[in-house]
């Protein structure tokens, strides 16, 4: 099996080359577009061109890729970058089954993204930098995806970094973007530095940066047991960071500043998997280190319901969607930490497509509605758009729960694996976490689409076709991608064993029945409330007066921070910069220039310009030079 | 009986006493007198060394040399000393030693 | 024995012009002063038995030296110093003065120096010894002289608008 040299296998690095070519082309071409013409609009699609191009080439070379992995399994090649001593830095990519699933979703997802956003972003004064980024995110992305070694990984996780940057600060002349972008980029940098730290532990402890050979030295007992397990932490923080995890998930909500589109694509299908991705990847020796796996599965857990429950609350349908975002990734994480790969990466698909479809979804709202995004003030939409509408809810039924739909069956695996790790605390808290997840989800899908329309909605109509044909498309998936984790045929023994060969497609129908109901009640509770209104939310939320406070403002995190970068460090800023002043410049620059100063101004006094004071001082230095002389030599 | 030591102590207090009137006396002139007290003071020193070495004539005969260039330079050193003095009292009209300060800081 | 006598006399002659000098208000009495006490030196090179040194030393310092001197006086006004007052910094003079008097007379009785009795340089000797192992000292000596007097004539012209003042 000649694995190292398959077309699949070169298709595969082909890929992100791509879109990082159609990226300095468009680049390149921009700035011609500056020079030469004057007259734009005649040159302006072709960065979409472009760029749509690149991402579809990718997305049908990613066929080869997966066909090349059924045949052959996979392979991995690489090449020499650069050799310092006797280490060998190396550009390389690596094709498994999981990563091949990961390029296939992230190839796809750009796609659509991008196909959508030819029709929402039309007209943007900056519609040719749009695109750019997004091919760079793109090729950083599929990079990252593929890299083989962790100094190659992070290289692609810090470009996926400054992609999302760069996209969320795109409408740079609203401050709050700007801030925006800003506080995504310095929170996930926190995590970027744990990680960067724990990979240059890793090649510390074993002397190369390929995961595959650091996994085989783990393996043997040839890392020390602290090192790896502070490393393995670190590179956890790093995940966290950017998976928006608690602490760090601060960034995600604010993110939402940046257009729709960007949001479908980077802040729930592809750049925040990222973290649960490396994790996946990263399992082999995550195996090795039981506690650790405690606090994957713990800080997963807090995730869950924490955002869970801000997703509750707040009115601002985006917002609503990134919390339930951070959620469902807390929820990825507790299933990695449980041991689950093959569930966690199958929910991670599961969850990006619908996702992907309700960010679009709303982005198909607002674009009707002008860019209203409170969900009070919308209603009975689903008779104004339609397409929309029904797109919607499948995706919402989906990540709610509900069978037959794709995310019945990947939040089954997911409870299944937890269950199977014998933490049964955790199954239950998850269990009222998947409550609330449906209870949201139906209370972000009934609230705007049902129930009767604003006046000052009466105008509002469906989108274009450029738009609704990517939801259609999502809708379809998210609807039936879930059969894939049955064993189909004799040859497939489901997707579960597919990733992951000692994991087994089982069933207990006691778990499932239990989240359908779970699921069910929470919608009828969600109707009830929302629709019938039978139930108050009002009262509900006097129940807890200071909870549903704390809860609406965040619980607080936020300003916390603030209060900490206040305080701790601009604090420190400004005592540096005092050290800085004060010791280096006023002392040792200036000081040493004017004690001079000052010592010839006290010296100089010695040259009277009498005779007297000349012939005093050399009569009486001449008596001592003698008496010393004298002394010395006698 | 002289010793050398009367010659050597009279050299002395000759030189202490020029140097005094060098330090203490406002006239640039009197400075002048008083620094070739100094340098006679320096003569006595010499002829009495010349006379009691013990060592051959010729060697003793350095002294009264010497003896001889001191005198010269004294006068040479004199003549531009008050050439000097007289264009300090044209230029300012006094020889005070007080009022002669330019060269200072 | 006499000529200790002698030599005290001389001394006397000496320190006394010496503290004329220094201590005298009147200028012109310092001169003279200044006379005596070089014609005490005088007498001390003929106690040493050269008695062309004392010569040279009455011929040079009293014919010329102070001679000079008085012109210099006489050329700068008299009046006016009657009313000066000196001696304003005496004390650190006098420290001066007596700290290097400590020091040479410290070193007389400290040094080790081979002695003999008293006795002179024939002149012919010394005369011998200028011309040939002090000829060049003796040359440059001339020189000085004439540098000197060039010098002083510059000096002391009368300066006309060609030239710089």
């Amino acid at each position: 099996m000649d694995s190292n040299n398959t077309i699949g296998l070169h298709a595969a690095w082909v890929i992100p080359l791509l879109s990082a070519i159609a990226f300095l082309i468009i680049v390149i071409s921009m700035r011609l577009v500056g020079f030469f013409f004057s007259e734009r609009s005649k040159l302006v699609m072709l960065a979409p061109i472009l760029s749509i191009t690149a991402i579809l080439t990718g997305f049908i070379l990613f066929w080869l890729v997966l066909l090349d992995v059924l045949n052959f399994g996979g392979g991995s090649i690489s090449m020499n970058w650069l050799t310092v001593g006797l280490t060998e830095i190396r550009w390389g990519i690596f094709v498994d089954k999981v990563s091949v699933t990961m390029l296939g979703l992230v190839t796809f997802i750009a796609l659509l993204v991008q196909v959508y956003s030819l029709g929402y972003m039309k007209g943007d004064r900056h519609f040719e930098w749009y695109f750019a980024i997004h091919s760079l995110f793109a090729a950083a992305m599929l990079t990252l995806v593929l890299a083989d070694n962790l100094l190659f990984l992070y290289f692609a996780w810090e470009l996926v970094g400054l992609g999302s940057y760069l996209l969320i600060g795109f409408w740079w002349e609203k401050r709050s973007a700007a801030e925006a972008a800003k506080k995504a980029f310095i929170t996930t940098r926190i995590g970027d530095v744990c990680l960067l730290i724990g990979i240059i532990l890793l090649f510390k402890a074993t002397g190369t940066f390929n995961i595959s050979t650091i996994f085989h030295i783990a393996e043997s007992g040839g890392i020390g047991e602290v090192t790896l397990n502070s490393s393995i932490l670190l590179i956890f923080i790093g995940a966290m960071g950017k998976s928006a995890q608690f602490p760090f998930h601060v960034w995600l909500p604010d993110a939402m500043e940046g257009p729709t589109p960007v949001s479908a694509l980077i802040h729930a299908a592809t750049m925040v998997a990222a973290g649960v991705y490396l994790v996946a990847r990263m399992m082999p020796i995550f195996q090795l280190a039981p506690e650790i796996m405690l606090i994957v599965m713990i800080i997963g857990l807090i995730t869950f319901i924490f955002a869970g429950t801000m997703a509750l609350v707040m009115s601002d349908i985006k917002k609503v969607l990134a919390y339930s975002t951070i959620s469902h990734l807390g929820l990825m994480m507790l299933c990695l930490g449980a041991g689950g790969v093959a569930a966690a990466i199958f929910h991670l698909v599961v969850h990006g497509i619908a996702k992907a479809l309700l960010f679009l979804g709303a982005g198909s709202v607002m674009h009707s509605i002008s860019n209203e995004t409170n969900i009070w003030k919308m209603g009975g939409l689903r008779h104004r758009m339609p397409i929309t509408a029904v797109t919607f809810f499948i995706g919402a039924a989906s990540l709610a729960g509900l069978p037959p739909l794709a995310g019945f069956f990947s939040k089954d695996e997911l409870l299944l694996s937890v269950l199977h790790d014998g933490q049964y605390v955790v199954l239950a808290i998850t269990l009222f976490g998947v409550f609330l997840s449906a209870l949201y989800m139906a209370r972000v899908a009934i609230v705007p689409f049902l129930g009767s329309t604003p006046k000052h909605l009466a105008k509002s109509h469906e989108s274009s076709l450029i738009m609704w044909i990517p939801l259609v498309i999502l809708a379809i998936l998210s609807a039936g991608v879930g059969f894939l984790i049955l064993p189909l045929s004799s040859s497939y023994p489901g997707w579960a064993e597919f990733i992951d060969p000692t994991h087994h497609f089982e069933l207990e129908p006691w778990l499932m029945i239990l989240s359908i109901i779970l699921a069910l009640a929470a919608l009828i509770l969600g109707w009830s409330i929302y629709l019938k209104k039978s139930v108050s939310a009002k009262q509900v939320s006097q129940f807890a007066p200071y909870l549903y406070k704390a809860i609406l403002n965040k619980y607080y995190i936020d300003d916390f921070y603030q209060w900490v970068i206040d305080k701790c460090v601009l604090a420190f800023g400004r005592l540096v910069a005092l050290f800085d002043r004060v010791v280096i410049n006023d002392t040792a620059v200036d000081g040493s220039a004017i004690s001079i100063y000052l010592s010839a101004l006290k010296t100089r006094v010695l040259q009277t310009g009498y005779l007297f004071t000349y012939g005093a001082a050399m009569a009486i230095g001449a008596c001592g030079l003698s008496i010393l002389w004298w002394v010395l030599l006698d | 009986m002289i010793e050398l030591t009367h010659f050597q102590v009279l050299s002395g207090l000759l030189f202490a006493i020029g140097l005094y009137g060098v330090l203490a006396r406002r006239n640039l002139i009197l400075v002048l007198m008083s620094i070739e007290l100094m340098l006679n003071a320096v003569n006595i020193n010499l002829i009495g060394y010349s006379s009691f070495m013990n060592a051959s004539e010729s060697h003793r005969a350095l002294g009264h040399v010497l003896i001889i260039f001191v005198i010269t330079v004294a006068a040479a050193e004199l003549a531009l000393a008050i050439a000097i003095i007289l264009r300090l009292y044209r230029n300012k009209s006094s020889i005070n030693t007080d009022d002669i300060n330019i060269m200072k800081w | 024995m006499t000529s200790l006598v002698f030599f005290y006399l001389a001394c006397v002659v000496i320190l006394s012009g010496g503290l004329t000098v220094v201590l005298s208000r009147n200028i012109i009495y310092a001169a003279f002063g200044l006379m005596a006490a070089l014609a005490g030196v005088a007498g001390l090179f003929i106690l040493s038995f050269a008695p062309f040194l004392a010569l040279v030393q009455i011929l040079i310092y009293g014919g010329a030296i102070v001679i000079v001197i008085i012109f210099a006086l006489m050329l700068t006004k008299l009046e006016d110093f009657r009313t000066l007052s000196d001696h304003k910094h005496w004390p650190i003079a006098l420290i001066a003065s007596l700290l290097t008097l400590g020091t040479i007379v410290a070193a007389a009785f400290y040094t080790p120096v081979n002695l003999a009795s008293r006795r002179g340089v024939d002149l012919s000797k010394m005369a011998h010894e200028l011309f040939s192992q002090w000829a060049i000292p003796f040359e440059i000596a001339s020189l000085l002289l004439l540098i000197a007097l060039m010098g002083g004539v510059i000096m002391v012209r009368k300066t006309d608008s060609s030239d710089d003042k």
